[in-house]
């Protein structure tokens, strides 16, 4: 069985998200293969899940002052702020054999590629229900999935570095006395994959363990290819249309 | 009367709730948090559907909704939002 692997650099959050909605458009009408694809953010991104009000979670002056994008993601979870990470992002059909029914079995079996790929840099991480992956009890991948037209879409995030004072001046907190609390929180609870390496790790160290890890957990091989010029474009207007409009930004 | 809650228990994600209550009966409401619900687009529907629904119907009505429109929901019980619902009508 093969999968199409992508690997298309750090790009704006607005195409991140337009990218993998145009890639499930593409594996949902066939024309395209099962697909694993990884990617960065540039600029730095905060992505809000899709249920997730934006004035709740986002301190969208402090974001604007700091270059940092806001974006809804299509997927439900919590906000994220993407800056040193890794983030991968799945589509399979839903009758397709790596395909699992029930939601958990479906986020546990592919983020068995996740905890694969953290066992190749020496980490024995695990999944934690029902979308997380932790380190030693510390959290280092966030994911969240969706099924529309016949699909599975699955993606997440690996911390490479943390900056919890950073994110926390980019996001709400409900009063200035709880921010160090919840500040100390993440440093308790959150780690990224240097501080647990003890040295830094590059953007393409992680993501060639990572693809290892997928294609051995999943038991596929994997044929490194590049977006389609219909996958591009589609891509675009869906950055355009949905994620770099401010209706659907602020659509809760 | 428009009321806000904020729930999180060991078995659900984060809700914020906005509800405006009026002789009994929810005028609007708004779900907001980082659970899931598939598909996404459904569970909109379902939460505009409730507008109009008596505190009393809440929980049934919210239950129908969802099936109805084939959602399924993680990390959000409809009990929880029925439960905050009523405390919050009570309150007033």
């Amino acid at each position: 069985m093969t999968l199409r692997l992508l690997r298309t650099g750090v790009a704006r959050g607005a195409f991140n998200m337009g990218l993998d909605e145009a890639v499930l458009g593409s594996v949902a009408e066939g024309r395209q293969p099962p697909t694993l694809r990884f990617y960065g953010w540039n600029p730095p991104t905060v992505s809000l899940g899709y249920f997730q009000g934006l004035d709740d979670e986002v301190d969208r002056e402090a974001c604007r002052a700091a270059g940092v994008d806001v974006v809804r993601r299509i997927t439900g979870g919590g906000a994220v702020f993407h800056d040193d990470e890794l983030t991968y992002s799945v589509v399979i059909p839903e009758r397709h054999p790596l395909a699992r029914a029930d939601i958990m079995e479906s986020y546990r079996f592919l983020c068995s590629g996740l905890v694969d790929g953290l066992a190749r840099l020496g980490l024995r991480a695990a999944f934690a229900p029902l979308n997380d992956i932790l380190v030693d009890g510390r959290k280092v991948s966030g994911n969240a999935q969706t099924r529309r037209k016949g699909c599975i879409l699955q993606h997440g995030t690996v911390l490479l570095s943390v900056d919890p004072e950073r994110m926390f001046s980019l996001l709400k907190v409900p009063s200035e006395k709880l921010k160090g609390k919840l500040i100390q929180d993440i440093k308790d609870r959150v780690r990224g994959l240097d501080q647990l390496l003890g040295r830094p790790i590059g953007f393409d160290e992680a993501a060639d363990a990572l693809v290892a890890g997928f294609a051995a957990a999943l038991g596929v091989e994997l044929s490194l290819a590049e977006p389609t010029p219909t996958e591009l474009s589609e891509a675009e207007r869906h950055a355009e249309e949905r994620y770099a409009n401010e209706a659907w930004t602020s659509k809760r | 009367m428009t009321v806000q809650r904020v729930f999180k228990s060991p078995g659900t994600k984060l809700l914020r709730l906005t509800v405006d209550l009026e002789a009994g009966v929810v005028r609007s409401l708004s779900m907001r948090g980082d659970f899931f619900a598939h598909p996404e687009e459904g569970f909109d529907r379902v939460e505009a559907s409730l507008a109009g629904v008596p505190v009393g119907a809440f929980e049934a009505t919210f239950r129908s909704a969802l099936e109805r429109e084939g959602v399924s929901l993680y990390g959000l019980d409809p009990a929880d939002v029925a439960r905050l619902i009523e405390e919050a009508a009570h309150d007033a």
